[in-house]
């Protein structure tokens, strides 16, 4: 509880000015992004247990914790709709914890709406946009009803041990609960008696109770007030367990230590105005009736409602103030509304790191004091000429150095695990299997390998995507796996690794696979790819038509396997990053989709190239090799030039025509040929002038020239010169694919119901 | 810009309303020939000419792109748009780097910086004396009262930021 915590002071105190008031707005957004993640995950947590058919008592602590502390935060920052569905959470939460409703898996279905409306929320708070108010409503009216179900407590079964009645009298609800949880279970209730010196209380609990920890559940804790002097306390446990208590005194044992049974009696109807369950209606008031307690236990790690500072609300009144319209459970919004990616772009880092810079800067402030003294004394001609320009060069060389660690660890900062996307896609593979009524694992590989935080933001929603498709189209019904005899349950493999100064992310599902004859032929009927093409295509090639966005229909997704459901849209995506998607395929054995991509975005290393007089970067990411020209080998073939290289034909694009740029040269007598690829299309792009590498700093073009294709940003060469860099994969599917255009916007005018986004660049 | 800086130049504003009427600032500068105005609030600084990057395709009135101090920044070339005649730049040529809130700074070459004019609202006519059918970007016409019978054509930048 302490961060938390702290986390609220230090923004009270941020709010005096008005620069300090929009920070601490920032923290507030970068805090409960932060918050909504952890819950995410806890939620899974809480899933996986519930699989097992276990109740993860702690894991419900932790939802329960996280909830409250997101209303706090929503509540100090004027954010009602949020404050108002955390509170509402935390009392269905409260009544998860104390066993008043039953965790299935309807409920947490609620609870994981919960996570992805928070998102929304936050979305639209920060963006000043309109709040989800209907499903904000839906939501709660379905919390509601859970409320409503609650269960009667089960009563009586207390009765049957032997307990002192004043012992309830202490207990917190959540204690009690647990209590008759246990006793429910069957398991034995155990009293054990600890001696502690005061002085070594702490370690001494701790390490009791990690003692105890694999054999079964500690209740509560209580000081006995019979400890015989003032160094010693006596602390009486009580526990619930499986074992019997031989192996439990052999686990246990202790100087200090005694165990005993607690117990049964004969007739379970002893004291039943005590064991009565609690009236849900009944405030209580316990959590801050136990002064003993609390100063007994100053390990303090106990999950007592008391940390939270409140009472438990009383759920009756939660559950009338929540509607009573028997609205549905809310479905999951469909996949144009959810967006993975945070909202906040702010990035942890180790300050080890940030040393490390430090010490960097340390370095280039001797340089700068190197320089200031010789300065100085070349003013006075202390120095001659000669020694000058020695001294001058070697400090160069230093300076040099040091402003490449400090690029390097610069970029270090900017890295982050590839685990903070796949988190948020654990919780989308939950969700869509579950719509599907399909059982699907997924298995995460390489969360660890860092990449640029842009990427990983950038990179939340094409994945998220693919693995849509392979849980909507690629892994199969249950019945229909055990047929073929696969296991039941499908599996969704996600593997990162990095690889040279690449990252791949490799997406690969179990799943039906693609039929390459059943989708030519698809092909070929839209008229993406003639009949004489398609046959003359590798299966390979036929599967990777899936990215073309032609097969974005609805009846090619329902014709053939289905796959290729915003497939174009990620492939965009991507190829912006720099990176590039593959597709293989088997029938019957499933699909795997591997993403390329660079590690950063930051710097990259480009060839310059002179075209008509001017400077372009082509990233070297794209670049094959760089030829000269020979006219001799080009021909024209059905108004596209082709080039003859060892053999083979490789497509060529005068990138001074392309461009439309006025000669400002004539009569150059050479030209160069780059030869480009993305995925497996390769172009050779005409230039004048090869110029040379350069690594680069790539900025983007402002929003006026967002319509300007073929540039991904610019650069700075030095003198206020600026270099445009050349959108490889842009050029590539304008030049090639333009053809295919060609033939969709025949299907275009027939059908004149869909746009496709090729067309608009035509 | 800072909150007490703000509200020293609201009170400068407040001021100069006492005693001379509403005033605004427009920054005059000349484009073939003629003397145009913007309101000096959104024009963030002025620039003499750095080389400027051509970009193919873009459209016919942007010039290029500078760089900034580190920032990109697309140049539109003002006479191009307001469909002037085409003429030779020379040293007087500026480029003023205009923000209107659109989120993105934009840099307007013009032929020469002239002055800054202080007009209130009875030296301002609305666009329409010229007629009903004027383009979007012509807000009015000053006519300064010292400036010997010279005119302003005001400009509103909104329009040719948006659609260069």
């Amino acid at each position: 509880m302490a961060r938390p915590l702290a986390g609220h002071s230090a923004m009270l105190e941020g709010g005096g000015g008005r620069e300090g008031a929009d920070k601490a707005r920032d923290e507030f957004f970068s805090e409960a992004q932060e918050l909504i993640d952890v819950l995410g995950r806890d939620l899974l947590v809480l899933d996986e247990a519930l699989k097992k058919g276990q109740f993860d008592a702690e894991s419900i602590n932790d939802v329960f914790r996280g909830v409250h502390t997101l209303k706090g935060l929503a509540g100090l920052f004027g954010a009602t709709r949020m404050a108002g569905l955390s509170h509402q959470l935390e009392d269905a939460l409260d009544d998860l914890r104390l066993g008043r409703i039953e965790l299935t898996a309807a409920v947490l279905d609620l609870l994981f709406k919960a996570v992805s409306l928070y998102t929304r929320l936050l979305t639209a708070e920060k963006g000043g946009l309109a709040e989800p108010a209907q499903e904000v409503e839906e939501l709660l009216s379905a919390l509601g009803q859970v409320s409503a179900r609650r269960a009667g407590a089960t009563a009586g079964t207390v009765a049957q041990y032997d307990l002192d009645p004043g012992l309830f009298g202490v207990l917190t609800e959540y204690e009690e609960h647990r209590l008759r949880t246990t006793i429910q279970q069957g398991l034995q209730l155990y009293r054990i008696r600890v001696r502690f010196s005061l002085a070594t209380i702490d370690s001494a609990l701790d390490e009791l109770k990690a003692a105890v920890r694999p054999h079964g559940e500690i209740i509560t804790y209580l000081p006995t007030g019979s400890g015989t002097d003032a160094e010693t306390i006596d602390l009486e446990i009580l526990m619930a367990s499986a074992e019997a208590s031989e192996g439990l005194r052999e686990a246990i044992q202790g100087p200090n230590v005694s165990i005993e049974e607690v117990p049964r009696r004969s007739s379970s109807s002893a004291r039943p105005s005590l064991l009565a369950p609690r009236p849900a209606e009944a405030p209580v008031p316990k959590e801050f009736g136990a002064p003993p307690v609390q100063s007994a236990s100053p390990g303090g790690d106990r999950a007592r409602p008391t940390f939270l500072g409140i009472a438990p609300q009383s759920a009756a009144a939660g559950a009338s103030s929540m509607g009573l319209s028997r609205a549905a459970a809310p479905r999951a919004a469909g996949p144009g509304e959810i967006s993975l990616r945070s909202i906040t772009q702010t990035v942890r880092v180790d300050i080890r790191k940030l040393d490390r810079l430090m010490t960097i800067v340390g370095e280039l402030a001797i340089v700068k004091t190197a320089i200031a003294k010789l300065s100085e004394r070349a003013r006075t001609r202390a120095i001659g000429p000669r020694e000058l320009a020695l001294e001058l060069q070697r400090l160069n060389r230093t300076f040099d150095r040091h402003l490449a660690q400090m690029q390097g660890g610069i970029l270090e900062v900017r890295m982050v695990p590839l685990g903070q996307a796949f988190d948020k896609l654990a919780r989308i593979v939950r969700q869509i299997s579950r719509e599907h009524a399909k059982e699907v694992r997924l298995v995460v590989t390489g969360a660890e390998t860092e990449i640029d935080k842009l990427i990983v933001e950038e990179l939340s929603d094409p994945l998220m995507h693919m693995i849509r498709n392979a849980i909507d189209h690629g892994i199969e019904s249950g019945e229909d796996r055990l047929r073929v005899g696969k296991p039941p349950i499908g599996t969704i493999a996600l593997n990162a690794f990095q690889k040279a100064n690449h990252v791949v992310i490799e997406v690969e599902d179990d799943g039906a696979g693609m039929d390459p004859a059943a989708l030519a032929a698809e092909a070929v009927r839209r008229g993406v790819v003639s009949a004489d093409e398609a046959k003359a295509m590798t299966s390979r090639d036929v599967v990777a038509l899936v990215f073309m966005p032609g097969f974005t229909t609805k009846q090619v997704a329902t014709d053939l396997s289905g796959r290729g459901v915003g497939l174009d849209v990620v492939k965009t995506n991507i190829s912006k990053l720099g990176g590039v998607v593959d597709i293989t395929s088997e029938i019957g054995i499933g699909t795997k989709m591997t993403i390329t991509l660079p590690i950063t975005l930051a710097i990259i290393n480009v060839l310059l190239v002179e075209i008509g007089a001017r400077l372009f970067a082509i990233p070297l990411a794209n670049v094959d090799e760089a030829i000269a020209l020979d006219e001799t080998q080009v021909r024209a073939i059905e108004s596209r030039e082709v080039l003859t290289v060892r053999g083979a034909s490789l497509p060529i694009a005068r990138l001074e025509r392309l461009f439309g740029m006025q000669r400002l040269q004539v009569g150059s007598r050479r030209a160069f040929v780059v030869i480009a690829q993305v995925a497996d299309r390769r172009l050779g792009l005409v230039v004048d002038e090869l110029v040379g590498q350069r690594d680069i700093v790539i900025k983007p073009l402002g929003k006026s020239l967002s319509g300007t294709r073929g540039f991904a940003g610019a650069t700075e060469l030095g003198d206020q010169r600026v270099a445009l860099v050349i959108d490889v994969a842009a050029l590539i599917e304008e030049v090639l694919a333009s053809a295919e255009t060609r033939r969709l916007a025949q299907i275009e005018s027939d059908e004149s119901s869909r746009r496709y986004p090729a067309l608009r660049r035509a | 810009m800072s909150q007490a800086l703000k509200s020293r130049m609201d009170r400068r504003a407040t001021r100069r309303t006492d005693d001379a009427g509403k005033r605004t600032e427009y920054l005059a500068f000349g484009l073939a020939g003629e003397t145009y105005g913007v309101p000096i609030a959104h024009v963030a600084e002025i620039l003499k000419l750095p080389p400027i990057t051509e970009v193919p395709r873009a459209p016919s009135t942007v010039c290029g792109v500078i760089s900034v101090r580190g920032r990109l920044v697309t140049v539109i070339d003002l006479r191009r748009r307001l469909r002037l005649a085409e003429g030779q730049m020379d040293r007087r040529a500026r480029i003023l780097l205009v923000d209107v809130g659109t989120g993105e700074q934009i840099g307007l070459l013009v032929d020469e910086v002239q002055q800054v004019w202080r007009l209130s609202a009875e030296e301002v006519e609305p666009a329409n004396v010229l007629g009903g059918d004027q383009p979007a970007h012509i807000a009015g016409i000053g006519r300064p009262a010292d400036a010997r019978g010279g005119i302003l054509i005001l400009l509103d930048l909104r329009p040719i930021v948006e659609s260069p």
